[in-house]
């Protein structure tokens, strides 16, 4: 389970943060999830209960805002959705391509007092 | 009432592992320890390479091995055989390691009088590929069974490779695999990552891999920065 992995990661990274902000709760966490990390959204909703579990997260909510995968072809310059043309050129066919964003596995923010 | 404010963080989910594994590299720095993540799918001769690997080696430099599995201490056994220090890491279900988790292994073998410490880290092309260990360089082996086209679908592990073993290259002529499409699609991902092709089976290309990981061991040991 990948996902699992990605989200214990995430609950080390947010106490660090928590501590250094001095927060006492967190309710809600904002994870932005690029279509070309290789994560699974939907998977990562599913396991967030078990990685936070007896964590100081256990009580949060997890909110995705995916963000799309854009890459530039590194042949013909064309800009376009790399995961609707399949990590293919739609101008020229290349595959050499260089992601623009889609990457992204980032704690956008948190909101907690 | 509580005032409930948003923070914006703005910071990789792996931060925290990232920083620890700095710290590592760090510590391996001054004790002039040099360790390599070896990394592959299951069943690509990880254990066999690294066994040829030490033959060469194991004269030129202290070896220690540090054997990553989900379960079972067979590897690290196998490795023992050959006469360099090695232990067993087990990751508790968990399909890859991250940057505490080595330290406590290279804690566990103890990193005085060695060269040299191979992370032979779970067999995995996804999750191993996020976390930052403190290794000094990543090494990943693909087997010509897998195919040529892997470096288009696990793009991550590649980009963050510094060599590529491709290995069992004697079956070559048994499978559909296209050496030169795959070396286009390594540099594709990552256009530093050196590609020598093995055969961890009959010694095939291990003189010039273990050459390649020597330079590197020395370098990492006398450079000051």
């Amino acid at each position: 389970m990948h996902e699992l992995g990605i989200l214990s990661a995430m609950v080390k990274t947010i106490e660090v943060v928590a501590r250094e902000e001095k927060l006492q709760r967190i309710e809600k966490i904002v994870l932005q999830v690029g279509e070309l990390s290789g994560a699974v959204p939907s998977y990562l909703e599913s396991c967030y209960p078990a990685a936070v579990y007896k964590t100081f997260l256990q009580d949060t909510r997890l909110e995705l805002e995916i963000v799309p995968g854009i890459a530039r072809c590194n042949q013909c310059g064309e800009e376009f959705n790399a995961v609707a043309c399949d990590l293919q050129c739609p101008a020229c066919g290349s595959r050499a391509l260089t992601a623009l964003s889609g990457r992204e596995l980032v704690i956008k923010e948190i909101e907690g007092c | 009432m509580d005032n409930v404010r948003i923070l914006e963080i703005k910071q990789s989910v792996f931060a925290d592992n990232d920083r620890d594994a700095d710290k590592v590299r760090q510590e391996l720095k001054q004790k002039k320890v040099f360790l390599l993540n070896l990394m592959s799918s299951p069943g690509s001769g990880k254990t066999t390479t690294l066994s040829r690997t030490i033959e060469k080696l194991k004269d030129r430099l202290r070896i220690g091995v540090m054997e990553a599995d989900i379960d079972s201490d067979v590897d690290a056994r196998a490795i023992a055989r050959l006469g360099v220090r090695a232990i067993q890491l087990h990751t508790g279900g968990m399909c890859h390691l991250d940057a505490d988790m080595t330290r406590q292994g290279l804690w566990g073998i103890g990193t005085d009088e060695l060269d040299l410490v191979v992370l032979e880290n779970v067999g995995n092309l996804v999750c191993p590929a996020e976390f930052d260990t403190g290794a000094v360089k990543n090494a990943m082996i693909l087997s010509v069974p897998e195919g040529h086209d892997k470096p288009l679908k696990y793009p991550l592990m590649f980009s963050i490779c510094d060599v590529v073993l491709i290995n069992k290259v004697d079956v070559l002529p048994y499978f559909d695999f296209d050496m030169d499409k795959c070396r286009e699609y390594v540099r594709m991902r990552n256009p530093n990552a050196r590609v020598i092709p093995i055969c961890a089976r009959t010694g095939e290309g291990i003189d010039a891999w273990a050459d390649w990981l020597e330079q590197q061991v020395r370098a990492w040991q006398q450079d000051d920065q």
